[in-house]
């Protein structure tokens, strides 16, 4: 059975190669678009980890600090118990490159206290007029750059800190921060806390790190659901690519099946080399796709960060559709007449 | 490899085409003996690959009775007729029907591994059939690769592969010229010869000599010379009927004649009127073929019958 499948799969290497390029890319576009939802939904959980905080504590009535515009007096920080707690702000802002703006998510915190970021390059701000960039800003430590209209120089970097789908985040000292949201070092959007909240002030509300990270994804909402929706597009594309290439082999070996079956050949063993035939393009075609997804997802402007679990489901799920997709060539075989053996002339 | 005598009995095939049934095989019966060749001898469409499938156990026939040994292969069926199949009958195709992705010799081991012979042994054996029929150095070679000769060479082996005591060849000598027909006729004269029962069929009369027994598929007689003669029949008279073998040609010289063709389901649908100096039933004495449609007296009828021979002479030429 395997060298029969095997044997086709060469005599008919031109249409298999061209089918498995096809559903190659069909399968790379899945993991990029897979890469790209699980990135939309990693990423608040990421930056909000990389602030460090448990808990937020915030206005009551806003649905989170970054979607919503939070504001409370300093005051509140004292009314937060909590052994460890910190004011911070955070808002969206514009930073200015070589005359390019480009939409930030600012962070304002304490020098050395809760919410000033790890760096992987360079250090967290320190004084006024220093700025820490997630890496996709592209910004190179020692560059002037300008964040709501003040001069800043870029001191550290951070990585897997972005929000609503890929704006970067600079974190900035608070009353740097204060200046640039406030104009004011009365005002700031929350009180991060790490541990147990014991009591918070009248009006204001805790979210946990998971719930302020569940809030920044809700307006993405509708661009996950409509990238899931191309996902089951492009399923339905591989299917229907693997299973035209499975039927076209079964028209094409219609003969070859009817005289295999006259001889005493078993359906199940004829079914088999098809299957394994739509298998192995499927196989084939994810594995092409691993590598292919990495050169598509390259060339996108929002990081791509394919979960490792894709690597084995997208290939599990490619066989069990290819399956699903070959079962009107493998009607065929079920259907062909041994009898078809004795009809028609020699070459 | 031995086997009992294969007789065949009263044997019926009807197919339901467009709603009229045919019959091309109507009653027939032969028997035949291991270390026979026995020829099939017909012109197309007489039924010969339908009696082959019938032997084979592809194909179940209407009514009658097929054994072979003790083996009633009528009366077996779904993985008795598989088994049947894979121990007794060994195949050849007129078109050969090599798998075109295999070679030669995975031509002739793949069906014996799909069939559950160890992969070793069934390498070995399509080896040793190779070299029995003169191919051992074109193994590795395509079909695309080979003469249809060569192909036919390897069809054989292949038919051969589980050694089986009745091989089944349907034409396989029409689509070869002489000198690669005369190398398959001798292949299967060997195999005759080595006690194997050989049904084969063929329109082709080189393979007449080398018989032991031949089935002539078409009545032998029914193309000999007959007299000119009128004949009279009454009103409603049958003159012959659907599926009856053919043999002579009417002109009507009096009265009318209706031409009807009797359906499946035991209707009737006609198809014409006939009067005087209107000629039917001339197709089936030609081509060799069974009455396609009954022909009835509409009125009291007088016919002159010829024979082939002589209407294409006296009235085909004339008109």
């Amino acid at each position: 059975m395997i060298l029969l499948t095997f044997r086709d799969l060469v005599y008919r290497k031109v249409r298999f190669v061209v089918v498995t390029l096809l559903g190659a890319v069909v399968f790379a576009l899945l993991f990029v678009m897979t890469g790209l939802v699980n990135q939309f939904n990693l990423e608040p959980f990421d930056t909000v980890g990389v602030i460090g905080a448990d808990a937020w504590v915030v206005p009551e009535g806003i649905s989170g600090p970054f979607t919503a515009m939070s504001a409370g007096p300093i005051e509140a920080v004292d009314l937060v118990a909590a052994e460890t707690k910190a004011p911070a702000v955070a808002s969206r802002s514009s930073l200015v490159v070589d005359d390019k703006a480009d939409e930030v998510i600012l962070i304002g915190h304490e020098v050395g206290g809760l919410g000033s970021p790890d760096t992987v390059e360079g250090r967290a701000a320190e004084t006024s007029g220093e700025l820490v960039a997630d890496r996709s800003a592209d910004l190179e430590i020692g560059e002037e750059v300008t964040l709501g209209g003040t001069p800043f120089t870029v001191v550290g970097e951070t990585e897997n800190t972005t929000l609503l789908a890929g704006i970067p985040v600079v974190f900035v000292t608070l009353p740097d921060a204060q200046e640039l949201v406030f104009r004011t070092d009365q005002v700031i959007s929350a009180v991060l806390v790490d541990g147990e909240v014991d009591s918070i002030p009248p009006g204001a509300k805790v979210m946990t790190a998971d719930e302020v990270a569940e809030d920044v994804l809700e307006p993405l909402d509708g661009a996950i659901a409509s990238i899931d929706l191309v996902r089951v597009l492009l399923w339905i594309v591989a299917g229907i690519i693997i299973g035209a290439v499975v039927y076209l082999s079964a028209l094409d070996r219609q003969r070859d099946f009817a005289v295999l079956k006259a001889v005493g050949a078993s359906n199940s063993s004829l079914l088999g080399s098809l299957a394994i035939q739509a298998v192995l393009v499927a196989f084939f075609a994810v594995a092409l796709a691993a590598v292919l997804q990495i050169f598509l997802a390259s060339m996108f402007p929002l990081e791509v960060r394919v979960p490792p679990r894709a690597f084995w489901q997208l290939p599990t799920l490619a066989v069990v559709v290819a399956l699903a997709a070959g079962v009107a060539g493998m009607r065929k075989v079920l259907r062909s007449d041994p009898s078809e053996a004795f009809s028609g002339a020699g070459a | 490899m031995t086997v009992g005598p294969l007789t065949v009995t009263d044997l019926v095939v009807e197919f339901v085409h467009d709603g009229y049934a045919i019959r091309p095989l109507d009653g027939l019966s032969f028997q035949a003996r291991a270390g026979e060749l026995v020829v099939l001898l017909g012109p197309s469409g007489c039924g010969k690959t339908t009696l082959l499938s019938c032997l084979g156990g592809i194909l179940t026939p209407t009514s009658g009775t097929i054994r072979l040994g003790d083996l009633d292969v009528t009366a077996m069926k779904g993985g008795k007729l598989d088994e049947y199949r894979r121990e007794e009958i060994g195949f050849v195709f007129q078109a050969f029907n090599l798998i075109p992705s295999l070679n030669a010799r995975e031509n002739i081991a793949v069906p014996l591994i799909l069939t559950g012979r160890d992969r070793k042994e069934s390498f070995a054996r399509a080896d040793a059939l190779l070299e029995q029929v003169g191919l051992s150095e074109r193994g590795h070679h395509r079909p695309s690769k080979l003469s249809g000769g060569q192909q036919q060479r390897v069809a054989v082996a292949r038919g051969l592969g589980h050694d089986p005591p009745l091989l089944l060849a349907d034409e396989p000598t029409a689509n070869l010229d002489h000198i690669q027909a005369e190398a398959i006729i001798r292949l299967l004269q060997g195999l005759r010869d080595d006690g194997r029962m050989i049904v084969v069929s063929t329109h082709d009369a080189r393979l007449v000599p080398i018989a032991d027994r031949i089935v002539h598929m078409v009545p032998p007689d029914q193309h000999e010379e007959r007299p000119t003669r009128d004949v009279t029949f009454a009103a409603g008279e049958s003159i012959f009927e659907q599926g009856e073998p053919a043999d002579l040609i009417y002109v009507v010289k009096s009265g009318e004649v209706d031409v009807i063709r009797i359906l499946a389901d035991g209707g009737e649908e006609q198809l014409n009127r006939l009067g005087p100096d209107q000629y039917f039933g001339e197709l089936g004495p030609f081509l060799g073929f069974p009455r396609s449609a009954s022909v009835r007296a509409h009125t009291d009828v007088v016919l002159t019958a010829y024979s082939p021979r002589v209407f294409r002479e006296k009235v085909l030429h004339k008109h």
